[in-house]
């Protein structure tokens, strides 16, 4: 099972830019797999990330626009963007140059093969 | 400055910390206890536990898994988590110049784990830079800073009771 997940986040690696692609225990907040370059702090992130997309969710159900399924953040230091997988969240990191259409869709394609 | 008076103190500036906290991670309740089991410092919905019984069992968990962690060569543990149906706990050691500190924290669903432990993480970073904390170590005879800690502790939580 742990290389499927691992696989799940090869695709999403291999994007330009990308400083980290995680996979998330959704309800815990917690990293099952994550590759990060040194410098990010990947428990944070993948703790921050699911905080994050709960909340969203949460917004998105009250405002009856159905179920969150991705949520990207722009920063002036980069993107983070966050693919729901049922229990799973698949995490990205991204410089802000980064390819970030080629990003949505294999985040979104890992979402969907973690499902 | 004598003991008594450093352990007033030292509850005093563990007080902020520990409420930035539980504002911060939004767990229920958070104590904080001394390798004795001693209680130190309190916040959050505290009525609804035995937190006396909390700190005791806390430090017995603490000496066990820390005992675990010898034995299984991981050496020092850095948290211990427990889910149970509604609730959650965790618990998280931070060494000071003393005697080690437990962090133990009830939370439900509102907050997540990896929430819990990443401000865990900062309190214990608040907690190094309290010099109380530090100035501890250089007290040379163990049992008796406890014997002075156990006392103070009485002394200070019954004031404030």
């Amino acid at each position: 099972m742990t290389e499927a997940y691992e696989r799940a986040l090869e695709s999403i690696l291999r994007v330009d830019g990308v400083r980290a692609a995680i996979l998330v225990d959704a309800a815990m907040g917690v990293p099952v797999v994550m590759e990060t370059d040194p410098d990010v702090d990947g428990d944070a992130a993948a703790a921050l990330a699911a905080e994050l997309f709960r909340r969203t969710a949460r917004g998105a159900e009250l405002a009856g626009t159905g179920e969150l399924r991705t949520l990207q953040l722009a920063a002036s230091e980069g993107h983070l963007l966050v693919a729901g997988a049922g229990d799973l969240l698949v995490v990205a990191l991204a410089a802000p140059d980064a390819q970030l259409a080629l990003l949505r869709v294999e985040a979104g394609r890992a979402a969907g093969a973690l499902a | 400055m004598k003991t008594r008076a450093e352990l007033a103190v030292l509850v005093d500036r563990l007080r902020g910390p520990l409420r930035e906290f539980v504002r911060e991670s939004r767990v229920r309740m958070a104590v904080l206890v001394n390798a004795s089991g001693q209680l130190l410092a309190q916040q959050g919905f505290t009525r609804g536990y035995e937190v006396t019984n909390v700190a005791s069992l806390a430090a017995a968990a603490h000496a066990a898994a820390a005992a675990l962690a010898d034995m299984t060569g991981a050496r020092r543990w850095t948290h211990l988590h427990n889910e149970g149906r509604n609730q959650h706990m965790l618990l998280a050691p931070y060494r000071t110049g003393g005697s080690d500190l437990i962090l133990v924290a009830i939370f439900d669903r509102s907050t997540s784990l990896g929430i819990v432990r990443l401000f865990s993480d900062r309190l214990g970073d608040r907690l190094a830079a309290i010099p109380e904390l530090r100035a501890a170590s250089s007290v040379r005879d163990a049992s008796r800073f406890e014997e002075e800690l156990e006392g103070g502790v009485r002394r200070v939580m019954g004031e404030s009771a």
